[in-house]
Protein backbone atom coordinates (compact mmCIF):
# COMPACT_ATOMS: atom_id res chain seq x y z
CA UNK A 1 0.00 0.00 0.00
CA UNK A 2 1.34 3.40 -0.96
CA UNK A 3 0.99 6.80 0.61
CA UNK A 4 -1.22 8.78 -1.77
CA UNK A 5 -4.31 10.97 -1.89
CA UNK A 6 -7.59 9.24 -2.56
CA UNK A 7 -10.88 9.95 -4.22
CA UNK A 8 -13.94 9.73 -1.95
CA UNK A 9 -14.95 6.42 -3.52
CA UNK A 10 -11.46 4.96 -3.00
CA UNK A 11 -11.57 6.06 0.66
CA UNK A 12 -14.74 4.10 1.17
CA UNK A 13 -13.14 1.06 -0.51
CA UNK A 14 -10.08 1.27 1.77
CA UNK A 15 -12.29 1.39 4.89
CA UNK A 16 -14.44 -1.54 3.71
CA UNK A 17 -11.41 -3.60 2.75
CA UNK A 18 -9.64 -3.05 6.10
CA UNK A 19 -12.77 -3.90 8.08
CA UNK A 20 -13.04 -7.16 6.11
CA UNK A 21 -9.38 -7.99 6.80
CA UNK A 22 -9.69 -7.46 10.55
CA UNK A 23 -12.71 -9.75 10.56
CA UNK A 24 -10.49 -12.69 9.59
CA UNK A 25 -10.51 -14.03 13.15
CA UNK A 26 -7.46 -15.55 14.71
CA UNK A 27 -8.89 -18.16 17.08
CA UNK A 28 -5.53 -19.03 18.57
CA UNK A 29 -4.24 -22.36 19.74
CA UNK A 30 -5.53 -24.47 22.60
CA UNK A 31 -2.33 -24.49 24.67
CA UNK A 32 -3.72 -22.51 27.65
CA UNK A 33 -6.80 -24.73 27.72
CA UNK A 34 -4.61 -27.86 27.57
CA UNK A 35 -2.32 -26.62 30.33
CA UNK A 36 -5.28 -26.01 32.69
CA UNK A 37 -7.02 -29.22 31.62
CA UNK A 38 -4.00 -31.48 32.26
CA UNK A 39 -3.14 -29.61 35.48
CA UNK A 40 -6.64 -30.10 36.90
CA UNK A 41 -6.91 -33.72 35.72
CA UNK A 42 -3.49 -34.83 37.05
CA UNK A 43 -3.96 -33.00 40.36
CA UNK A 44 -7.41 -34.54 40.84
CA UNK A 45 -6.09 -38.03 40.00
CA UNK A 46 -3.29 -37.54 42.53
CA UNK A 47 -5.66 -36.27 45.26
CA UNK A 48 -8.09 -39.13 44.52
CA UNK A 49 -5.39 -41.80 44.73
CA UNK A 50 -3.77 -40.34 47.87
CA UNK A 51 -7.08 -39.83 49.70
CA UNK A 52 -8.21 -43.31 48.71
CA UNK A 53 -5.02 -45.07 49.80
CA UNK A 54 -3.97 -43.09 52.88
CA UNK A 55 -7.30 -41.65 54.12
CA UNK A 56 -5.31 -38.59 55.23
CA UNK A 57 -7.03 -35.25 54.61
CA UNK A 58 -3.67 -33.53 54.41
CA UNK A 59 -3.58 -34.50 50.70
CA UNK A 60 -6.23 -31.83 50.06
CA UNK A 61 -3.32 -29.35 50.17
CA UNK A 62 -2.50 -30.62 46.69
CA UNK A 63 -5.44 -28.60 45.34
CA UNK A 64 -3.27 -25.51 45.80
CA UNK A 65 -1.01 -26.78 43.01
CA UNK A 66 -3.76 -25.83 40.51
CA UNK A 67 -3.93 -22.05 41.17
CA UNK A 68 -0.21 -21.73 41.97
CA UNK A 69 1.04 -23.47 38.83
CA UNK A 70 -1.78 -22.36 36.53
CA UNK A 71 -1.72 -18.68 37.48
CA UNK A 72 2.08 -18.56 37.20
CA UNK A 73 2.21 -19.96 33.68
CA UNK A 74 -0.97 -18.47 32.12
CA UNK A 75 0.25 -14.81 31.76
CA UNK A 76 3.33 -15.94 29.80
CA UNK A 77 1.27 -18.20 27.54
CA UNK A 78 -1.35 -15.46 27.00
CA UNK A 79 1.32 -12.89 26.09
CA UNK A 80 2.85 -15.30 23.61
CA UNK A 81 -0.54 -15.98 22.01
CA UNK A 82 -1.22 -12.22 21.82
CA UNK A 83 2.14 -11.72 20.11
CA UNK A 84 1.40 -14.48 17.58
CA UNK A 85 -1.99 -12.93 16.78
CA UNK A 86 -0.68 -9.35 16.57
CA UNK A 87 -3.94 -7.69 17.61
CA UNK A 88 -6.31 -7.71 20.55
CA UNK A 89 -9.99 -7.44 19.66
CA UNK A 90 -12.85 -6.43 21.94
CA UNK A 91 -14.02 -10.05 22.15
CA UNK A 92 -10.48 -11.21 23.12
CA UNK A 93 -10.54 -8.72 25.97
CA UNK A 94 -13.99 -9.83 27.14
CA UNK A 95 -12.97 -13.52 27.06
CA UNK A 96 -9.80 -12.79 29.01
CA UNK A 97 -11.69 -10.77 31.64
CA UNK A 98 -14.29 -13.52 31.95
CA UNK A 99 -11.63 -16.13 32.79
CA UNK A 100 -9.85 -13.68 35.10
CA UNK A 101 -13.07 -13.19 37.13
CA UNK A 102 -13.51 -16.96 37.27
CA UNK A 103 -9.87 -17.45 38.33
CA UNK A 104 -10.04 -14.83 41.10
CA UNK A 105 -13.27 -16.30 42.49
CA UNK A 106 -11.65 -19.77 42.51
CA UNK A 107 -8.63 -18.50 44.45
CA UNK A 108 -10.88 -16.74 46.99
CA UNK A 109 -13.00 -19.89 47.35
CA UNK A 110 -9.90 -22.05 47.82
CA UNK A 111 -8.86 -19.92 50.82
CA UNK A 112 -12.42 -19.97 52.17
CA UNK A 113 -12.46 -23.77 51.95
CA UNK A 114 -9.14 -23.85 53.77
CA UNK A 115 -10.65 -21.68 56.52
CA UNK A 116 -13.65 -23.97 56.84
CA UNK A 117 -11.37 -27.02 56.93
CA UNK A 118 -9.66 -25.56 60.01
CA UNK A 119 -13.10 -25.11 61.54
CA UNK A 120 -13.43 -28.85 61.21
CA UNK A 121 -15.47 -29.50 58.12
CA UNK A 122 -13.42 -31.29 55.47
CA UNK A 123 -16.54 -31.66 53.30
CA UNK A 124 -16.21 -27.94 52.42
CA UNK A 125 -13.69 -28.80 49.65
CA UNK A 126 -16.57 -30.27 47.67
CA UNK A 127 -18.02 -26.73 47.53
CA UNK A 128 -14.99 -25.67 45.51
CA UNK A 129 -15.36 -28.56 43.09
CA UNK A 130 -19.12 -27.94 42.73
CA UNK A 131 -18.57 -24.24 42.11
CA UNK A 132 -15.90 -25.07 39.51
CA UNK A 133 -18.24 -27.48 37.73
CA UNK A 134 -20.83 -24.71 37.32
CA UNK A 135 -18.80 -21.57 36.62
CA UNK A 136 -15.98 -22.95 34.44
CA UNK A 137 -18.45 -24.41 31.89
CA UNK A 138 -20.35 -21.10 31.73
CA UNK A 139 -17.10 -19.24 30.98
CA UNK A 140 -16.19 -21.89 28.41
CA UNK A 141 -19.58 -21.76 26.66
CA UNK A 142 -19.30 -17.94 26.50
CA UNK A 143 -15.82 -18.23 24.98
CA UNK A 144 -17.07 -20.82 22.49
CA UNK A 145 -19.93 -18.54 21.44
CA UNK A 146 -17.58 -15.56 21.05
CA UNK A 147 -15.00 -17.36 18.91
CA UNK A 148 -17.64 -19.63 17.29
CA UNK A 149 -15.94 -22.86 18.33
CA UNK A 150 -18.34 -25.81 18.68
CA UNK A 151 -16.00 -28.04 20.72
CA UNK A 152 -15.89 -25.40 23.48
CA UNK A 153 -19.67 -25.02 23.47
CA UNK A 154 -20.30 -28.79 23.57
CA UNK A 155 -17.59 -29.36 26.22
CA UNK A 156 -19.05 -26.51 28.26
CA UNK A 157 -22.58 -27.92 28.05
CA UNK A 158 -21.35 -31.35 29.25
CA UNK A 159 -19.53 -29.67 32.13
CA UNK A 160 -22.54 -27.54 33.03
CA UNK A 161 -24.83 -30.59 33.09
CA UNK A 162 -22.42 -32.30 35.51
CA UNK A 163 -22.36 -29.12 37.58
CA UNK A 164 -26.15 -28.92 37.76
CA UNK A 165 -26.40 -32.60 38.73
CA UNK A 166 -23.83 -31.93 41.47
CA UNK A 167 -25.88 -28.98 42.80
CA UNK A 168 -28.98 -31.22 42.90
CA UNK A 169 -26.98 -33.88 44.80
CA UNK A 170 -25.87 -31.30 47.37
CA UNK A 171 -29.40 -29.88 47.69
CA UNK A 172 -30.88 -33.40 47.91
CA UNK A 173 -28.44 -34.52 50.58
CA UNK A 174 -26.67 -37.08 48.36
CA UNK A 175 -23.03 -37.24 49.57
CA UNK A 176 -20.36 -36.42 46.99
CA UNK A 177 -18.15 -39.42 47.76
CA UNK A 178 -14.62 -39.32 46.38
CA UNK A 179 -15.04 -42.68 44.60
CA UNK A 180 -17.57 -41.28 42.14
CA UNK A 181 -17.33 -37.49 42.37
CA UNK A 182 -13.58 -37.13 41.72
CA UNK A 183 -13.70 -39.42 38.63
CA UNK A 184 -16.67 -37.37 37.38
CA UNK A 185 -14.59 -34.22 37.87
CA UNK A 186 -11.73 -35.77 35.89
CA UNK A 187 -13.97 -36.90 33.00
CA UNK A 188 -15.65 -33.48 32.81
CA UNK A 189 -12.31 -31.67 32.57
CA UNK A 190 -11.12 -34.05 29.86
CA UNK A 191 -14.28 -33.35 27.80
CA UNK A 192 -14.36 -29.65 28.67
CA UNK A 193 -10.71 -28.64 28.30
CA UNK A 194 -8.41 -31.34 27.00
CA UNK A 195 -10.52 -32.42 24.00
CA UNK A 196 -11.33 -28.83 22.83
CA UNK A 197 -7.70 -27.85 23.47
CA UNK A 198 -6.42 -30.54 21.11
CA UNK A 199 -9.11 -29.63 18.54
CA UNK A 200 -8.04 -25.95 18.66
CA UNK A 201 -4.38 -26.94 18.28
CA UNK A 202 -5.25 -29.13 15.29
CA UNK A 203 -7.14 -26.24 13.67
CA UNK A 204 -4.30 -23.80 14.41
CA UNK A 205 -1.79 -26.18 12.78
CA UNK A 206 -4.07 -26.65 9.75
CA UNK A 207 -4.50 -22.90 9.29
CA UNK A 208 -0.76 -22.21 9.26
CA UNK B 1 -19.87 20.78 2.49
CA UNK B 2 -17.49 19.79 5.29
CA UNK B 3 -13.86 19.33 4.26
CA UNK B 4 -12.33 15.87 4.57
CA UNK B 5 -9.64 15.63 7.25
CA UNK B 6 -6.36 15.80 5.23
CA UNK B 7 -4.59 13.64 7.79
CA UNK B 8 -7.03 10.78 7.22
CA UNK B 9 -7.53 11.38 3.51
CA UNK B 10 -4.52 9.31 2.49
CA UNK B 11 -4.48 5.63 1.69
CA UNK B 12 -2.16 4.17 4.32
CA UNK B 13 -3.19 6.41 7.24
CA UNK B 14 -6.85 5.72 6.51
CA UNK B 15 -6.16 1.98 6.33
CA UNK B 16 -4.37 2.04 9.70
CA UNK B 17 -7.19 4.02 11.31
CA UNK B 18 -9.83 1.66 9.85
CA UNK B 19 -8.03 -1.34 11.37
CA UNK B 20 -7.54 0.33 14.75
CA UNK B 21 -11.24 1.26 14.85
CA UNK B 22 -11.99 -2.49 14.80
CA UNK B 23 -9.49 -3.79 17.35
CA UNK B 24 -8.51 -2.78 20.88
CA UNK B 25 -4.83 -2.69 19.91
CA UNK B 26 -2.60 -4.00 17.14
CA UNK B 27 1.14 -4.41 16.82
CA UNK B 28 3.37 -3.09 14.04
CA UNK B 29 3.74 -6.45 12.28
CA UNK B 30 -0.04 -6.98 12.20
CA UNK B 31 -0.60 -3.49 10.72
CA UNK B 32 2.17 -4.04 8.17
CA UNK B 33 0.63 -7.35 7.05
CA UNK B 34 -2.94 -6.10 6.87
CA UNK B 35 -2.08 -2.87 5.03
CA UNK B 36 0.53 -4.59 2.81
CA UNK B 37 2.86 -1.63 3.33
CA UNK B 38 6.60 -1.30 3.83
CA UNK B 39 8.00 -0.95 7.35
CA UNK B 40 9.55 2.45 6.60
CA UNK B 41 6.40 3.96 5.12
CA UNK B 42 4.19 2.56 7.87
CA UNK B 43 6.51 3.88 10.55
CA UNK B 44 6.36 7.41 9.09
CA UNK B 45 2.55 7.36 8.86
CA UNK B 46 2.19 6.03 12.42
CA UNK B 47 4.36 8.91 13.63
CA UNK B 48 2.08 11.40 11.85
CA UNK B 49 -1.06 9.86 13.37
CA UNK B 50 0.56 9.74 16.78
CA UNK B 51 1.72 13.38 16.60
CA UNK B 52 -1.86 14.39 15.73
CA UNK B 53 -3.05 12.51 18.81
CA UNK B 54 -5.15 10.09 16.75
CA UNK B 55 -3.34 6.97 17.95
CA UNK B 56 -1.20 6.00 20.91
CA UNK B 57 2.01 4.13 20.23
CA UNK B 58 3.62 2.03 22.91
CA UNK B 59 7.09 0.59 22.44
CA UNK B 60 7.94 -2.38 24.61
CA UNK B 61 9.52 -5.79 24.61
CA UNK B 62 7.90 -9.15 24.02
CA UNK B 63 10.37 -11.70 25.29
CA UNK B 64 13.65 -10.65 23.72
CA UNK B 65 12.02 -8.95 20.73
CA UNK B 66 10.93 -5.30 20.54
CA UNK B 67 7.18 -4.83 20.03
CA UNK B 68 5.37 -1.64 18.99
CA UNK B 69 1.68 -1.61 19.86
CA UNK B 70 -0.81 0.92 18.52
CA UNK B 71 -4.30 1.80 19.72
CA UNK B 72 -6.77 4.45 18.62
CA UNK B 73 -7.39 7.37 21.00
CA UNK B 74 -10.77 9.00 21.72
CA UNK B 75 -9.66 11.94 19.58
CA UNK B 76 -8.78 9.58 16.73
CA UNK B 77 -12.11 7.76 17.05
CA UNK B 78 -13.98 11.08 16.86
CA UNK B 79 -11.90 12.24 13.85
CA UNK B 80 -12.56 8.96 12.05
CA UNK B 81 -16.32 9.16 12.68
CA UNK B 82 -16.38 12.75 11.40
CA UNK B 83 -14.36 11.68 8.34
CA UNK B 84 -16.84 8.90 7.54
CA UNK B 85 -19.74 11.30 8.04
CA UNK B 86 -18.14 13.82 5.65
CA UNK B 87 -17.49 11.02 3.17
CA UNK B 88 -21.17 10.10 3.25
CA UNK B 89 -22.20 13.65 2.34
CA UNK B 90 -19.67 13.74 -0.53
CA UNK B 91 -20.95 10.46 -1.90
CA UNK B 92 -24.61 11.26 -1.14
CA UNK B 93 -25.01 8.08 0.90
Amino acid sequence: MEERKLTEKESLEVITSMIARTKQRYIGNGNILLMWGYLVVFTTILVWIMLGTTHQNVWNWLWFAIPIMGCSVTPFMARRQERDCGAVTYSDKITSQLWTIFGISEIVLTFMCLGFQFLGDIYCWKAMLTYTLVTAPIAEIAQGLIIKEKSLIIGGIVGLLAGLITICCVAGGIPLYDYWFLPLFIVVFIVMMIVPGHILNYKARRNK
Amino acid sequence: MKELDPLLHSQLRLAVMSILMNVEEADFVYLKEKTESTAGNLSVQLDKLSTAGYISVEKGMSGKRPRTTCAITNEGRKAFEEYVEALRTYLNL
